[in-house]
């Protein structure tokens, strides 16, 4: 039966826990507190240290807070994050992406500064400063950051901050063993720009029912009762993350793709896991190759996408080249999976939007905490709550004026 | 077959069409049995060459079957080629041939075009036969940012 306009956005007869107020995937001051509340708060995965392994490497990056900051291997291979800004006017200190430089120097004014963000030159200082401004006075803006969990880099606005394994807690334990065999190497670095909302796509990572949206994901797992898809399971950890339990991939079942039966280091053969860290990073190791998502909001309805493959940095060319293929079979932007996570969290954007009438979003499915469980997005929803200071099934607290009234 | 650019050209312009119409088995007549297919990128951000398809026939001649099966982006997509150079081997009857291509994407509602991608065919064509054929097709992509993908190769 269809239903009126009455019906249509009537809150669903379950607990506030199994549903979504759809104005959390699009609302601008809704976002602009997950900047100041969120953003400005977790951990955030920047980048992987073998993208900088070289004394005086840096890379830049877009922090979702808002800032632009430069991640630069000292002299002494410490990696350190600063604020990408010159001190002096405000202008970008690095322009590209990568690079390898002893001093960063601003190209307005020569201004340069070290590997330890001390300000090193300052063209005529003392013609024009005398002893009203020093080089000790002007050094950059640093960051909180750590390398851990595979060797990845992982940096925090807030100076105040926990450490970092407080944040992660035990969530990455299930897949230490495999993160730390040996050290990584990123293989690839895959930027998509998207209109939909950053949570809406981590969702894509929080719940397997989507399966029916892959082809490849059925004929290899769901529809093989010898898979152990069925028998995955969730678990949830604090602040907002949780793991999903392996399971044997069978490969053999999609024809085309060109599979290997490339391992990886401690994980068993064909074995997948996954780890999705609030608020939207996910280690996914399938098989032969680590994927890293991690996600940067630009507005509600924005997002700058960052996928990482990695495999090991002791691969040798023929080793890494299977790698990518077998990737590049459900990952690349050619791969059967991405494009269809992609595709569909797209259309969520399209289709909810302040005037497009959205009802409420449901996560009710309850399996026991098995594969098509809705868990992972209740559990992550429970931690954006917590953060936010209201419930996501009640952003404006309408439930609550409601019973006052 | 004696080398004559303008079959090679013509060969180039019938794979951008092929693709252009779905028509998978014309594209595939046009490839020799040894046929491989890649395509890559070069990232300046983590100064890696990145292999984003790399298949033999086999392989890309089961991408193109099982792809109703999947759910894709169904709005269209032209491939604008120029041929830039024909290097003939006589000796061992090939060809290399470089062409530079620009594709664009036209929406099936509204029909707003866009442009999608730019990059670089690097071929390699057999003479042997009587007509020329590709043997290897390597697309360097200059665009690495292709939103939410796409799953008919370039």
């Amino acid at each position: 039966m269809s239903r009126n306009e009455s019906q249509w956005t009537q809150r669903p007869t379950l607990p506030m826990s199994h549903y979504a107020d759809p104005a959390i995937y699009y609302d601008e001051n809704i976002f602009a507190e997950e900047q100041e509340k969120i953003f400005s708060k977790v951990w955030q995965l920047a980048i992987h240290e073998s993208e900088i392994p070289q004394p005086y490497d840096y890379r830049t990056y877009q922090h979702p807070a808002g800032r632009e900051v430069v991640i630069v291997r000292g002299e002494d291979k410490r990696i350190r994050t600063f604020y990408n800004i010159c001190p002096h006017r405000g202008n970008l200190l690095v322009y590209e992406p990568s690079g390898n430089a002893k001093k960063l120097v601003c190209i307005f004014h020569q201004w340069a500064f070290n590997g330890k963000g001390e300000c090193v030159d300052i063209p005529r200082d003392k013609n024009g400063y005398q002893d009203r401004v020093c080089k000790n006075d002007v050094g950059l803006k640093e960051v909180r950051t750590e390398v851990g969990y595979g060797g990845f880099v992982w940096i925090n606005v807030d100076d105040n901050c926990d450490s970092l394994s407080s944040h992660i807690g035990g969530a990455l334990d299930y897949m230490l063993p495999e993160l730390e065999a040996e050290p990584l190497q990123t293989l690839w670095y895959y930027q998509a720009r998207l209109k939909t909302n950053f949570k809406l796509i981590h969702d894509t990572n929080s719940e397997f029912y989507h399966d029916y949206l892959h082809y490849h994901n059925r004929v290899t797992g769901m529809l093989d009762p010898k898979s152990g898809y069925f028998q995955r399971k969730y678990t949830a950890f604090p602040n907002g993350h949780a793991s999903v339990g392996s399971m044997e991939v069978k490969y053999d079942a999609y024809k085309g793709g060109g599979h290997s039966e490339l391992g990886w280091p401690e994980l068993p053969p064909q074995g997948w896991k996954l780890v999705d860290l609030f608020p939207c990073i996910t280690f996914n190791l399938r098989t032969s190759v680590l994927r890293i998502d991690s996600y940067i909001p630009l507005g509600p309805k924005d997002v700058l996408l960052e996928f990482r493959a990695l495999g090991l940095k002791s691969d040798t060319a023929e080793t890494r080249a299977q790698r990518e293929k077998d990737a590049a079979t459900i990952w690349s932007p050619f791969g059967r999976n991405l494009h269809e996570d992609l595709l569909a969290s797209s259309g969520q954007g399209v289709a909810m939007t302040a005037h497009s009438d959205p009802m409420y979003v449901l996560q009710a499915r309850e399996e026991d905490l098995t594969i098509h469980d809705e868990i992972g997005m209740r559990h992550y929803l429970q931690e954006w709550s917590k953060r936010m200071g209201r419930s996501s099934a009640d952003p404006y607290a309408k439930s609550a004026q409601a019973k006052m009234a | 077959m004696n080398a004559n650019r303008e079959d090679i050209e013509e060969l180039i312009y019938d794979s951008c069409m092929a693709l252009d119409q779905s028509d998978y088995d014309a594209y595939m007549d046009l490839c020799s049995p040894d046929f491989s297919y890649k395509l890559s990128a070069y990232s300046p951000e983590v100064k890696q060459e990145m292999t984003w398809l790399d298949h033999n026939r086999d392989e890309i001649e089961h991408l193109f079957h099982t792809l109703p099966k999947h759910n894709s982006d169904r709005n269209p997509l032209t491939r604008n080629a120029v041929v830039y150079r024909v290097k003939v081997d006589e000796n061992h009857k090939r060809a290399d041939v470089v062409s530079s291509f620009q594709i664009f994407k036209t929406a099936l509602n509204g029909g707003h075009s866009e442009l999608f991608a730019v990059g670089k065919y690097f071929d390699t064509v057999s003479l042997e036969g009587g007509k020329p054929a590709l043997v290897n097709r390597h697309v360097k992509l200059d665009t690495r940012d292709l939103g939410w993908g796409y799953h008919v190769p370039f």
